[in-house]
């Protein structure tokens, strides 16, 4: 056994590759992040769920195709309302009963993603599912360094579709600045006749649905399975703490992971590479004072 | 001998001086009463002192020794009580534990797991019980305390600490004026063997406890000096609103 | 003085004497070995409930990754045991890296061919890498939820490493000594009452030593702490120490139950270290009371019972039930069900001044 069982050797083509790869999971953990970043910063909820979330789309997403003959690109839309319903319902049952104790909705959502992941287990069993990608995305892009699925390459433009229509709805319309005045102070926002518990459902029902037309994009990319959520949502997390708050942030820190990560992946095996990766953000965490010094911010 | 010195202490916010250029001198012994509008900058330069908040520029020094770049608990442990304009007390325990682990002759994790630690002096807690008058509420969880007993409670801890300057942030708002009454009574009997630097509101109290008044505006000193001197200045006439000068 | 008998100091070590004497004589009520090694695991998993309590329900930190911990002391002493299979001479590789095609043993498989280093690294490790990990946390002011993400994250490390090292770990396979742990001369059998007794030598030991700690003033502190750090800061406590020590505290409990898991079940493989058994950890310490070591133990026997018995029809509904009366919990029942036989004895005593959990 030597060091290149662990280590593979650099060479330029697959690198690049590599590189390519990259950008390809930055686009899914940006896309699997956005809705968790913004009920975080909206609302300052870590939403354990959220992984189960993705999940419920692509279960929409099958059952639409399987059983109604949706085409795919209508699922999409499809399952953001589908879950934009569901967050609405769970926000005002159970997470609006936990805003100023975090842990507790934290962990409150654990159980809810238990119940979520068991429930579909016995509705659906534990096997996969598939979702069949539609005809005009069923190709591979070959070329120099450059290997990519229609698939992953549709994910990689939705990212910034997606990207682009949220900044939109954040920064240029009155429902954003409502939302954006929650965020930065309730009371203030209140004093102005915003509904701060409205603007937290609604942030929270979209959200939620974004993560259901992420789940709806992966269940192309991969397989559907009761447990899929749970392999996006640590991924998710560091994004959301590493990035901070911000859209510009989540961009950021997705890019620095999904490349990372990637890099890692081709230097050593899949997860090893994880390994590494979680150990240098927890490091980098520890020197990142943005968003982890929770206390001394209260007005004394 | 001044026993807290603020030289040229600066704090910004992005292109906003909250604190610009302040400079303070407290003797010690003294009770010095620190006044001003609100936003003048009282608040943060209280933080700056204990360490809540990193000064831009300038220096702080307490008995001589420069504090400016310690941390919170280190300034603490040299000898400075600190409390806070919100009472800050621990709520989910009791008012005898509040004194307790304000009891901090002992400061370490693992000299604090020896059983056999008196959890405080016996008389210096007595006395501290009867001067905030909690004889009867040892044992009510500290949560449930009236606003002014609150208060009493935060002081008598800071107490607890032992320390040599107190900063006290508006110690009575919210109190009834028996209550403030004998905070002043208390703060009186405190001076000398302490040194407290007082943020008040409240002008008659300021009036009947301050040896040097120290008027903040703006982030920086507007006037100092004794009571009948700052009721006169001009400029302090000015900035609290028209001439009926500060009441 | 406050008149609720969950209160009183005398009463409280009373119960945890009570339930440990139960405890203590559960294999003259079952004499089934497959029944006592069942009950076994069950004391180990309250050892980590109390690990949990502690640093979560008195120290106010979350902790999603007691199993790093765990799982560190169960492959140390997979290793141990191992190795005391081994015969330096003959057979002086496991199978496994045989398997994987190693010719010789690894340098840090080499200490555990001595038991007592072995056992020492099983806990030693674990909890110096809590006291580095929590001390890097802390020092930085990480607190609330952002600890609990970490430690998640931290975990999911680990497990990626015990999964992926073969050579060193057997991966996913685990690691199975063919013969039961052997000390001082004598072979523990898992399925036997000196397993069993072992077991709640180590929980009895443990928890009257941590709750003995939580009364001295250490403990008052550390609650301050949790109500209050800014304050307690001021006050001149180095509250980033503090938590750094209950956070390795709370780690060699932990590991201390994952060197009795091995002995108990001869096993030790990455499940050791899933995000899901770690959770089930937090599970069992809010359902029984988070606030309460004891508590913590009756959470995490309930529960693991209720499971065993569940029978095959309710397995599958088990977990979607687990999941709802967690989120109950969570929602209405904060301290768990001791917070609850709290409020019933604050009832019978007259006396609602604001009830105090002090176990």
């Amino acid at each position: 056994m030597s060091i290149h069982d662990f280590w593979t050797p650099f060479s330029l083509y697959p690198f690049l590759n590599a590189l390519f790869i990259g950008i390809s999971l930055a686009s899914i953990f940006f896309i699997a992040a956005l809705g968790l970043t913004i009920i975080y910063g909206a609302m300052g909820v870590i939403n354990m769920a959220h992984g189960e979330f993705i999940m419920l789309g692509a279960y929409t997403t099958y059952v639409f195709q399987q059983f109604l003959g949706v085409p795919f690109l209508l699922c999409l839309p499809l399952a953001f309302i589908v879950l934009a319903l569901i967050g609405w319902i769970i926000e005002r049952g159970i997470i609006r009963t936990l805003y100023q104790r975090p842990l507790d909705t934290l962990l409150a959502t654990w159980g809810l993603s238990l119940i979520l992941i068991q429930g579909i287990r016995l509705i659906f069993g534990g096997q996969p599912k598939y979702v069949s990608v539609p005809k005009f995305l069923d190709f591979q892009i070959e070329a120099n360094f450059v290997h990519l699925s229609g698939v992953r390459l549709f994910i990689i433009l939705f990212a910034i579709v997606i990207g682009a229509v949220t900044w939109f709805l954040m920064y240029k319309t009155t429902l954003g600045v409502r939302v954006r005045a929650v965020m930065q102070d309730k009371e203030m926002a209140a004093a102005f006749g915003i509904d701060a518990n409205k603007i937290y459902s609604i942030t929270f029902a979209y959200g939620a649905g974004l993560a259901g037309m992420a789940g709806a994009l992966f269940a192309a990319a991969k397989t559907v399975f009761p447990d899929m959520g749970s392999g996006y949502i640590v991924e998710a997390f560091l994004v959301v703490v590493v990035g901070g708050v911000g859209l510009v942030g989540s961009m950021f820190s997705s890019g620095i992971l999904g490349e990372l990560s990637s890099i890692f992946s081709y230097f050593t095996n899949g997860t090893f590479a994880r390994f590494i990766l979680f150990t240098l953000i927890v490091v980098f965490l520890r020197f990142r004072p943005q968003g982890l010094i929770t206390e001394g911010a209260t007005r004394r | 001998m001044a026993i807290l010195e603020l030289k040229e202490v600066t704090k910004t916010y992005n292109d906003f001086s909250v604190v610009k250029g302040f400079n303070l001198s407290v003797s010690k012994g003294e009770l010095r009463c620190l006044i001003g509008p609100n936003g003048a900058g009282k608040t943060t330069s209280l933080d700056l002192i204990t360490g809540r908040q990193k000064l831009t520029s300038g220096t702080v020094h307490f008995d001589g020794k420069n504090i400016t770049k310690l941390l919170e608990r280190e300034i603490a442990v040299l000898g400075v009580g600190r409390k806070f304009q919100v009472p800050a007390v621990f709520k989910e325990l009791t008012v005898r534990e509040n004194f307790e682990v304000s009891y901090t002759e002992r400061i370490g994790p693992f000299q604090n797991m020896n059983p056999f630690t008196k959890k405080h002096s016996r008389k210096h807690f007595n006395e501290i019980i009867e001067l905030a008058a909690l004889g009867d509420r040892l044992d009510t969880v500290a949560g449930l305390l009236s606003h002014g007993e609150t208060q009493w409670l935060e002081i008598g801890m800071v107490l607890m600490q032992k320390p040599r300057l107190l900063l006290l942030d508006e110690p009575t708002s919210g109190m009834t004026e028996q209550e403030t009454e004998k905070t002043s009574e208390i703060f009186k009997e405190l001076k000398g063997e302490h040194t407290l630097v007082v943020v008040e509101h409240d002008m008659s109290f300021v009036r009947s406890i301050a040896d040097v008044i120290s008027v903040m505006h703006q982030g920086n000193m507007l006037a100092e000096g004794a009571l009948s001197e700052i009721e006169q200045h001009p400029k302090v006439k000015e900035v609290y609103l028209g001439t009926e000068g500060i009441n | 003085m406050d008149g609720n008998l969950y209160h009183n100091r005398k009463a409280q070590w009373a119960a945890y004497i009570l339930i440990f004497v139960l405890l203590a004589l559960v294999p003259f009520i079952f004499d089934n070995p497959f029944t006592l090694n069942q009950f076994s695991r069950y004391i180990i998993f309250s050892l980590t409930a109390v690990s949990v309590s502690l640093v979560w329900g008195h120290g106010g930190i979350l902790s999603l990754g007691q199993g790093i911990a765990f799982g560190m002391g169960a492959y140390g002493m997979g290793a141990t045991m191992q190795m005391q299979f081994q015969d330096p001479v003959n057979d002086p590789i496991p199978t496994f890296m045989l398997t994987n095609e190693l010719e010789k043993l690894p340098l840090v498989w080499e200490p555990f061919w001595s038991t007592p280093i072995g056992l020492s690294l099983a806990i030693g490790v674990p909890t110096l890498f809590f006291f580095i990990f929590g001390y890097m946390m802390f020092q930085a002011r990480v607190a609330g939820v952002f600890v609990a993400i970490m430690t998640l994250a931290m975990l999911a490390a680990w497990y990626s490493v015990v999964y992926d090292m073969q050579p060193f770990t057997a991966g996913f396979n685990g690691i199975s000594p063919p013969s039961p742990f052997e000390i001082f001369g004598t072979q523990i059998d898992p399925y036997s009452s000196t397993a069993y007794w072992v077991c709640v030598a180590f929980l009895v030991i443990l928890t009257l030593g941590t709750k003995f700690l939580l009364h001295t003033k250490f403990g008052l502190i550390v609650q301050a702490m949790r109500d209050d750090p800014e304050r307690a800061r001021f006050l001149g406590y180095n509250v980033a120490y503090y938590q750094t020590v209950l956070f390795t505290l709370s780690g060699f409990i932990a590991a201390c139950a994952g060197i009795l898991w091995v002995m108990v079940t001869q096993y030790v493989s990455p499940t050791s270290m899933e995000i899901m058994l770690s959770i089930s950890m937090v599970i069992w310490a809010a359902v029984g009371g988070r606030t309460s070591l004891l508590g913590a133990i009756i959470g995490a026997f309930l529960i693991n019972l209720g499971q065993s018995y569940a029978g095959d029809e309710f397995q599958k509904h088990w977990l979607i039930m687990l999941g709802v009366v967690f989120v109950i919990v969570v929602l209405f029942l904060p301290k768990g069900l001791t917070g609850l036989f709290e409020s019933i004895l604050g009832k019978f005593s007259g006396n609602n001044k604001g009830a105090k959990q002090k176990a």
